[in-house]
């Protein structure tokens, strides 16, 4: 499926005004699954595949995963317009909001309802992440019939026994490539 | 001393750890702390920790530390050094595989790839999730409320975060209020 169908014309503007709406909303960490939902899910400007394949390579590479991502999404979509366009604007606005912060927290100290507020949205934030995770599973299920055997792999060697990330992609990529060569 | 050496200093810091954050920047935050208090002294240990503590509940991605701590040791101009030195490096080894990988754009292996990396990717997301909440104060309110998110954007897949997350927020806050 993927490259086949005619992808939307994404204009630079477009894509500025989404990744810094997602830079300053994107409380709480999990990144990642806000960008999937609204690339994937809403917009529909990357299908599931070409998002999760450049997941994967955003996780092996150096670099925070999310500026990775945002990278390879702008490259796919506008070249290297669209890499610096996307990274500018994930970055630069909460850069900005996270300084003022800084200058805030110094002048006020630590308030107890604040600490809370944040914990209540990165839970949610972990939900969303988890619904995300869902969804990709489902979809690599129907047309890789191995999905759910790989998918249980990574999650116990890497969220169980907390093994280290890089040399279990790098055993696992192999494997994991070779058994999904025939569509279900 | 000068200004200049300062920021001379935070590029050789910064640089190097932006190449080995393999796996994304989590992997490096111990390190940056060992360099920026320890080797340096340029911030005190618990300056640091808050410097984290804000980097996590401010919005955008946790490795915003680089700018927090560049912004700590020399103002704006070290805020931009260490951001850019931060940044830059890694960013530009993921765009040139970016664009090799999306230059082969629409090739059968390309397909075979992307189909046998979804379920690796998927199993790295759930995992990510599972490890933060296992981080996690533990209360019995957090882990209903992300329960509830994560029931409620399974069933509304289009649904803005947003609110969601804001009330998520808000009920924590009333729970605490309350006990």
């Amino acid at each position: 499926m993927s490259g086949s169908e005619p992808k939307p014309a994404v204009t630079l503007p477009d894509m500025f005004a989404l990744f810094a709406r997602i830079g300053l909303t994107s409380f709480g960490g999990g990144l990642s699954a806000w960008i999937y939902r609204e690339v994937v899910d809403r917009r529909r400007w990357l299908s599931e595949d070409e998002f999760l394949a450049g997941l994967t390579l955003s996780q092996i590479l150096p670099g925070p995963n999310v500026v990775n991502i945002c990278i390879y999404i702008g490259q796919r979509l506008r070249g290297t317009a669209g890499s610096v366009t996307a990274v500018l604007a994930l970055l630069l606005p909460p850069m900005v909001v996270a300084v003022l912060l800084l200058v805030v927290f110094r002048s006020y100290g630590q308030l107890a309802w604040l600490h809370d507020l944040l914990e209540g949205i990165a839970a949610a934030a972990i939900g969303l992440t988890f619904s995300v995770g869902y969804r990709a599973a489902r979809h690599a299920t129907e047309s890789n019939r191995w999905a759910p055997a790989v998918l249980a792999a990574v999650f116990l060697a890497i969220g169980v026994l907390r093994w280290p990330l890089i040399p279990v992609v790098i055993c696992l990529a192999p494997v994991a490539v070779l058994i999904a060569r025939k569509k279900v | 001393m000068r200004d200049d050496d300062v920021l001379w200093q935070l590029v050789l810091v910064f640089t190097p750890l932006s190449l080995l954050s393999l796996g994304g920047g989590q992997s490096v935050i111990a390190d940056i702390g060992k360099q920026v208090v320890d080797v340096h002294g340029w911030v005190s240990q618990a300056d640091f920790v808050d410097l984290f503590a804000i980097s996590r509940a401010a919005p955008g991605p946790g490795s915003l530390l680089s700018t927090l701590v560049g912004w700590r040791i020399d103002g704006l101009a070290g805020a931009l050094v260490a951001s850019l030195a931060y940044f830059v490096p890694s960013s530009l080894i993921a765009f040139a595989v970016s664009r090799v990988w999306n230059r082969y754009r629409g090739q059968a292996w390309q397909g075979v790839l992307e189909r046998g990396l979804a379920p690796l990717a998927t199993g790295l997301i759930l995992s990510g999730a599972f490890t933060v909440l296992l981080s996690s104060s533990g209360a019995v309110s957090t882990w209903l409320i992300v329960a509830a998110s994560a029931a409620v954007f399974i069933l509304r897949p289009k649904l803005n975060p947003l609110p969601i997350l804001l009330a998520a927020g808000l009920a924590k806050v009333a729970v605490s209020a309350f006990s």
